[in-house]
């Protein structure tokens, strides 16, 4: 039963946007859509843009995903290695942007970058959207240092590994894994992101969920349920490469 | 000694809350194998690791191959530290892991197959090449760490308890890996272990780490027979404990009998140590004592007998049958009793 609400509640807003997407002349009280057709499909392949805002989000995401590795792994590896308050308080700064409403973020991040001439810029929205992914990061990677064994890295030293030796060719094969995953997180908090684009990006940056947005706003609720539709696939990637990748968890050490 | 593979002059370490070690000086030979032991805490990895540049000590002087090491990091002394649990980088093959210390050195090609082919050749590792750590035995793994150890012909090899935790048939098969290793390559080697057993068997000299100090530091026959202290005496546990008299003749007065003493000492109460070949069973013996008990043991099986009250253990050598009750006659073997003064 209570697996069966689930199901439901977690599937139906997405069967009923496929069948938006899908559907011709449905209207109340119809249970299904009495006709069916693929324009909206065609239109989204055919027409520049949702496919110009797609590909602003690959771009926006594929950056945030990298700003999430880069920077959030020496920042989780530097607070794995504090003790006691300076650690907490650490990991409260990292925690910060990842808890506050997106709202409050980028409110405060678009006075910021207006005086810097980044509002309204590909730049502007890129660092804004660093911004949570790089606190998701850093916590991801802070969970991820506070296991790894490090006697690994003076094993490396010993052998006569200098310690950019160690980091490229021990370290970070080792972590090919959580920076896979430290990528699709900040990729994600990116491809979803509404607030600070709109807020940063004004009206420039065009991403998929603003045009989606956008496009429920005009009542186009056909391209709308398509693009919502497209901004699905990721999710549904990153749950698959997960599922696939525990499947073949590599351990750590031996 | 006239080359050194290790000299260590006066090292200071910290560990925990402890005091750490203090005026830490030993040389190693290359070749050479010496046995660190000391009771848990007594800063055996802590020494090691103050060796190997991987924590926290200063010392005068290390010196590796001649050459000063101390202010150097790790990855330049010459001195390879192997963990107790063999860490196998788990992203290589078992082939690619022996070769990682020559790869980070430079070195390519034909090279590097010729020296990882002979090491692996050595530690019967041949075949496993492209085997990952991860499907490794026990043994299998004990032996690649010390094939990715020694393949760059480190002049010094620290192994820290690498025996601890196997299982007696794990434990051989490492221990003669270990001696392959050292004859074929012939590092200094410095090996800590709380088995003094193991120590005696594989080191050609023991050191004594006591309270943060190297309290002795000699060859097992010497160390076992001659302790040079109450407390190396204590910590060997030395099965058989006499107390007595020092006199000011310079003798000591026991159940034993009188017994010359090796070094003076402040005449007054006093304590005999040894081990179970200082008193032997002899028919012609001076001191008489009864059998209490018999202890078999694949290596060495003794008879506990009792002077009184004083229990003794000594070696059962073809003696016959002996069973509880039975008198039997002891001669003793003077030379191999350390007499210190009683605390």
């Amino acid at each position: 039963m209570a697996l069966g609400l689930l199901a439901v509640s977690a599937a139906a807003p997405f069967v009923l946007l496929a069948l938006w997407s899908v559907g011709r002349d449905w209207f109340y009280p119809a249970v299904f859509p009495p006709k069916f057709t693929a324009e909206s499909w065609r239109d989204l392949l055919s027409g520049e843009r949702l496919l110009g805002a797609t590909a602003t989000s690959l771009v926006l995401g594929a950056g945030t995903g990298a700003f999430a590795c880069i920077a959030g792994l020496p920042v989780g590896r530097s607070l794995a290695r504090l003790t006691g308050w300076r650690r907490h308080a650490g990991a409260a700064l990292a925690f910060l942007p990842v808890a506050a409403p997106p709202i409050a973020l980028a409110t405060g991040l678009q006075f910021s970058f207006l005086r810097l001439g980044l509002g309204g810029t590909l730049v502007g929205v890129l660092l804004a959207h660093a911004v949570p992914a790089i606190g998701y990061g850093s916590l991801y990677f802070l969970g991820v240092f506070a296991v790894f064994d490090s006697r690994i890295e003076e094993e490396s030293r010993s052998l006569g590994a200098t310690s950019r030796q160690t980091f490229f060719h021990v370290v970070l094969p080792l972590l090919r894994r959580p920076l896979a995953d430290a990528f699709a997180l900040g990729f994600l908090v990116s491809w979803s992101q509404v607030p600070l684009t709109l807020l940063v990006g004004g009206g420039p940056v065009r991403t998929l969920p603003i045009e989606v947005f956008s496009l429920v706003q005009s009542g186009q609720d056909r391209l709308a349920a398509t693009g919502a539709l497209l901004l699905l696939v990721p999710a549904i990637a990153a749950l698959a490469a997960t599922r696939l990748a525990a499947s073949r968890t590599e351990v750590m050490a031996v | 000694m006239t080359e050194s593979g290790l000299k260590v002059l006066r090292l200071r370490a910290p560990f925990g809350t402890a005091p750490g070690l203090e005026n830490i000086s030993f040389e190693v030979a290359p070749g050479e194998r010496l046995a660190l032991v000391g009771a848990s805490g007594a800063g055996k990895t802590t020494l090691l690791r103050a060796v190997a540049g991987l924590g926290p000590g200063a010392a005068e002087r290390i010196e590796v191959a001649g050459r000063e090491v101390g202010t150097l990091p790790a990855e330049r002394r010459g001195v390879v530290y192997l963990q107790q649990t063999p860490l196998l980088f788990p992203h290589l093959t078992v082939g690619e892991n022996v070769a990682f210390p020559l790869r980070v050195r430079g070195v390519r090609g034909s090279r590097v197959d010729a020296a990882v082919g002979e090491v692996m050749e050595a530690l019967r590792l041949g075949g496993l090449a492209k085997r990952r750590p991860q499907s490794l035995s026990g043994g299998q793994r004990h032996r690649t760490a010390l094939a990715r150890a020694i393949v760059a012909r480190p002049p010094v090899l620290l192994l820290d308890e690498p025996f601890a935790s196997l299982d007696p048939v794990l434990r051989h098969e490492v221990r003669e890996a270990v001696r392959v290793v050292q004859e074929a390559y012939r590092p200094a080697l410095v090996l800590v272990t709380h088995d003094l057993d193991e120590a005696g068997a594989l080191a050609a000299r023991i050191g004594v780490l006591l309270d943060g100090r190297l309290a002795q530091v000699a060859p097992p026959s010497h160390l076992f027979t001659r302790p040079a202290s109450l407390a190396v005496a204590r910590f060997l546990r030395l099965p058989n404990s006499v107390p007595g008299t020092i006199r000011p003749d310079g003798s000591f007065d026991s159940v034993l009998g009188v017994l010359p003493l090796r070094a003076p000492a402040a005449p007054g109460p006093g304590v005999a140590f040894f081990s179970v070949d200082g008193v032997r069973i002899a028919p012609d013996g001076a001191i008489a004592a009864r059998v209490v008990e018999l202890r078999y043991r694949v290596q060495q099986t003794t008879v506990v007998v009792a002077l009184g009250d004083v229990r003794l253990e000594v070696p059962l050598d073809g003696q016959g049958e002996l069973s509880p009750g039975i008198e039997v006659r002891l001669a003793v073997h003077a030379g191999a009793i350390s007499v210190f003064p009683a605390p």
